[in-house]
């Protein structure tokens, strides 16, 4: 409580200074917001100068999403007072926000996907023009113009003729701030706006975020990652529990005290790492030379090799989209396998079925958690039970025991702390992200597994969460399991792996012991800058390819086609040994 | 704000979340049927007359007068003839949807299997012991030979299966039609021959205190049907691979279904209710095939599903609603002179309201709780944050 008090006197500062007063682009006043049975917000008094960019920190609920939507009108708080440029005002809905300047980038992205960039951009907007003082026309060609302005002057590099299914995530979230501009806001609100960008995406949002400050405008930053806010923002509110615990000018505060703020006790950012004896330790995932092909032929996994022993997190680095999910997919089953082998204890697993290879011991933690590991809208205790239902006890003669489904997911929602507001009956998809994650954990791990694939585990998730998940991973682990962990966070990758595998354009850049690469090297691998083996590969790839093109445009002539496509085949083979 | 009071207590009257599955259908209903006395006083007559005939003619409440040996028991019946096929035609439809496929062929299904049963049983001597369940057995096997195709046609081909359930209805609609009308035609009645009522799966000329009237026999299956088949997707492990398929066919196939194998399932369960729902239609109620005609039942059972909320004992009470209105459309015409089509015209307003169902709930919810449900967030969800209490 005295730290709220705290933060009001840290307003009540500014008020005297007329200077400062008028500088006050939005203040909070004593607001409340209450759900069924709960208080999101509590008493919140702040306030967000004009130019600044102003983060809101704060655990998984800790209620600063809430708080963002009163001002973008979403909601309306249910006491206290909100002033926008120094008048009251109630915004009930987000038009009005929007008529009052503001802008909010929602963590789901609310775009048309076969409309192009401009076409979404003035969709609700838009610029009519009258043709001989009469006929209503839409000046697409002005708004092209308008929006090729606007993403030159704030670094955005968006093509306003580009249609939205074809960009990827970052380019869409720089279409929603350039629908912001469009409209001229002039207070930003981002919702969790990195929690999809790979390092150098983020890198590219913060400098748009430096570039909107420079241009006057106000940001808001709702995050939980801490670097972030060391890197961009001047000031910091950080809520705990829907209160306002206090707001710090970031310049002179240390991301260690933020995050002692945020979860109310000094957390450990680093984990205890006993290093592992590998050197006798058996090899339980083998997979060699495997080849791994998307819908248009295009090898996006290619020829790779590697083992993961006994008691080893083997974790897998690189930029997003260089074959780390489609490896991942291959071994679970999931995706088809072009060439190459997998195998687990010894065993080949290449031509079994998913179920199979689950039953022969790989447990699987996917990226997509909503598209693959759970099913939304069934109940938390099938999804626990997804993996195991079809065996006793959770089936017997076909019927479906409930009991035993009952039983299995209370054991797990205590072991795990999973918080679901009606226990196991509750609806996956009412549950939040990180529950719903530490749900697919929890299901994955119980099946004792010899080989865990943990493909993002943390990605979105908040500072506890993530460090309960690591500390399972180092677990399962020293228990001796096999882990193959891929992630696109470095810092997860540095902190766990006890070898570092890198991907680039589909195939394993480097190999290496944990301890003998550094950030910077995994980093060089990362960009395919290190192009020693890179080269040789594709010389590799050449040669496999170059004896392959006279056979087939000579085939229609010889009819002795199958003979001639055989030979090559041998051809590949023996260049892919000679690599390996 | 006063305005707001009534509406609220309406909305906490709806908004009961263990009865909402029964509240709002029957809200639907109503708000068709006062559409519905609307269009009945614009054109001059009494709705509450209509609507009461309407209940006559199906045989719920008395006529004022009956012919000789037929009472209310008999238009009852007879609505329950009309309801049998509906029922499992609607489970069929069901099904599907729960796997996440759309069988728009279950006339075609019917078709079929209505032909060969009536072919291979209909035109024989068997005794009836012999016949009826044949002919049961043939309308499961072949329904399920139907359903199984297309959906292996979806598994090895990828060809949807809307695509080709609407062909394969063309097919059998055209080459049935060409064998009734080459070998099996009725020369005057111009329809295919009638099938014997040794293999009919209905019991006539039953006297009753005087009354005649007859029993479908499929109805007792089809009330076993439908609570079968809520038990097998609520309940059994089979059940729980189609709608984890239905709901999310790449979670499944990450759980290790085998989402091929369960599609062809799905179909074929669909195909083989379907199968069902032909030969109680054609070797019921109706004992002959008209060529080169799919009945509409196969059509009107996609609405009935969607009515009875995709629920297998959902659909007893919008099969049962729905052949009602439809079989006691004749009667108010005759009696109260409001012309048939007005039955079908409920029966649009009853759909119609019913798809505004799902937006009926969320504004219950959102006055109930003031809450946005479409919130992009998560973490803002009460329940989410009641977890953090409980941290706290």
């Amino acid at each position: 409580m005295s730290e709220v008090i705290g933060v009001i006197g840290a307003g009540g500062k500014a008020r005297p200074d007329s200077a400062a007063e008028s500088d006050v682009i939005l203040e909070l006043r004593h607001v409340t917001k209450r759900f069924p049975g709960v208080v999101a917000n509590d008493d919140v008094s702040l306030s967000v100068r004009r130019g600044e960019i102003f983060a809101l920190l704060g655990e998984n609920g800790a209620g600063k999403s809430t708080l963002a939507s009163m001002v973008f009108g979403m909601y309306e708080p249910d006491e206290g007072q909100l002033f926008v440029r120094g008048t009251e005002t109630r915004i009930t809905s987000p038009a009005e926000a929007v008529a009052l300047n503001i802008g909010m980038v929602h963590q789901h992205f609310k775009l048309v996907s076969n409309y192009t960039v401009a076409e979404n951009i003035v969709l609700g907007d838009e610029p009519l023009r009258r043709v001989a003082g009469v006929l209503p026309w839409l000046d697409m060609r002005g708004a092209e113009q308008r929006i090729a302005d606007l993403s030159a002057r704030y670094g955005l590099e968006v093509d306003p003729c580009a249609v939205i299914e074809n960009l990827g995530v970052s380019a869409q979230q720089r279409v929603e701030i350039l629908k912001m501009l469009y409209r001229d806001s002039e207070i930003l609100i981002f919702d969790e706006p990195t929690a999809m960008l790979t390092p150098q995406e983020i890198e590219h949002l913060l400098n748009i975020m430096r570039n909107l400050r420079r241009e006057g405008k106000t940001v808001i930053l709702i995050t939980h990652k801490l670097d972030e806010i060391k890197q961009v923002a001047t000031r910091c509110a950080v809520l705990a529990r829907g209160k306002l615990v206090d707001v710090l000018e970031v310049a002179d505060t240390t991301t260690a005290k933020l995050a002692a703020k945020m979860v109310g006790y000094d957390l450990a950012l680093t984990i205890e790492k006993k290093s592992a004896a590998l050197d006798n330790a058996p090899t339980v995932l083998q997979v060699d030379h495997l080849t791994v092909e998307d819908d248009n032929k295009f090898p996006v996994v290619n020829d790779v090799s590697f083992r993961v022993r006994a008691g080893e997190i083997f974790a897998v680095a690189g930029v997003a989209g260089n074959g780390q999910t489609q490896l991942a997919d291959a071994i679970a089953g999931l995706a088809a396998v072009k060439s190459g082998a997998i195998s687990l204890d010894g065993v080949d697993l290449t031509q079994m079925t998913v179920r199979q290879r689950a039953r022969a011991g790989i447990a699987y933690i996917p990226e997509d958690r909503h598209g693959m590991g759970l099913i939304l809208d069934l109940p938390l205790l099938q999804n626990l039970g997804l993996k195991s239902y079809f065996h006793h006890p959770f089936s017997q003669r076909g019927i479906l025991q409930t009991e035993a489904f009952e039983h299995h997911a209370r054991r797990l929602i205590d072991d795990y702390d999973i918080r679901a507001g009606q226990g196991p009956r509750t609806l996956t998809r009412q549950m939040s992200g990180g529950n719903q994650q530490k749900a697919i954990v929890a299901r994955e791990v119980e099946l004792d597994s010899r080989l865990l694939i943990f493909v993002q585990p943390t990605r979105g998730l908040d500072i506890g969460a993530t460090m309960a998940i690591r500390r399972r991973i180092l677990d399962q682990r020293d228990s001796g399991k096999a882990i193959l962990l891929i992630s696109l966070e470095l810092d997860e990758v540095l902190a766990l792996a006890d070898t570092i595998g890198v991907m680039y354009g589909g195939r394993m850049q480097k190999i290496a012991p944990a301890a003998t690469m550094d950030r910077y090297q995994v980093g060089e691998y990362m960009m395919g800058a290190r192009a020693s083996t890179s080269a040789s590969a594709s010389t590799s790839t050449n040669a496999s390819i170059s004896p392959n093109t006279p056979a087939t445009s000579a085939a229609p002539a010889t009819s002795a086609a199958p003979e001639a496509s055989a030979a090559p085949a041998e051809v590949q083979a023996g260049t892919g040994t000679q690599q390996g | 704000m006063t305005k707001k009071k009534p509406l609220q207590l309406f909305a906490r009257l709806l908004g009961n979340e263990r009865w909402q599955f029964i509240t709002i259908p029957a809200f639907s209903i109503l708000c068709s049927l006062v559409a519905i006395s609307v269009i009945i006083l614009l054109i001059g007559k009494n709705p509450l007359e209509a609507f009461s005939s309407l209940l006559a003619g199906a045989g719920w409440i008395a006529k004022s007068n009956y012919a000789g040996g037929k009472a209310a028991f008999t238009d009852f019946m007879d609505m329950l003839d009309a309801f049998t096929p509906m029922l499992f035609a609607a489970l069929a439809v069901t099904v599907a949807l729960k796997s996440g496929l759309f069988n728009i062929g279950v006339a075609g299904q019917m078709l079929l299997s209505g032909f060969i049963a009536t072919v291979a049983v209909g035109y024989s001597d068997l005794p009836s012991v012999v016949a009826r369940p044949l002919v049961l057995l043939i309308g499961i096997v072949v329904g399920a030979a139907a359903g199984a195709l297309m959906g292996w046609l979806k598994d090895r081909f990828n060809i949807h299966e809307v695509v080709s359930s609407i062909m394969l209805n063309y097919i059998f609609q055209y080459v049935i039609s060409f064998f009734i009308k080459t070998r099996y035609i009725d020369p005057v009645s111009r329809q295919s021959r009638m099938a014997a009522a040794s293999a009919r799966l209905e019991i006539t000329d039953i006297k009753i205190a005087g009354v005649t009237t007859h029993f479908p026999l499929g109805l007792v299956l089809a009330l076993i049907a439908a609570i079968g088949i809520w038990f097998l997707l609520a309940k059994t492990k089979t059940g729980l691979e189609l709608t984890a398929t239905g709901l999310n066919a790449k979670s499944a196939r990450y759980a290790g279904i085998r989402t091929g194998r369960t599609l062809i399932i799905a179909m074929g369960i669909s195909g083989a209710l379907a199968g069902l729902a032909g030969v109680t239609y054609y070797l019921g109620s109706v004992r002959s095939i008209i060529p080169g005609e799919l009945t509409s039942v196969g059509f009107d059972s996609i609405a009935v599903a969607l009515l009875g909320n995709t629920h297998p004992l959902g659909n007893i009470a919008s099969s049962l609603l729905i052949t009602t209105l439809t079989s006691g459309s004749t009667y108010m015409s005759s009696t109260v002179g409001v012309r048939q089509e007005i039955a079908s015209l409920i029966v649009g307003m009853i759909l119609l309201f019913s798809a505004c169902g799902g937006y009926l709930k969320l504004w219950v919810q959102r006055a109930t709780s003031e809450q946005l449900p479409d919130k992009g967030s998560e973490s803002v969800h009460p329940r989410t944050i009641s977890g953090q209490e409980e941290q706290a």
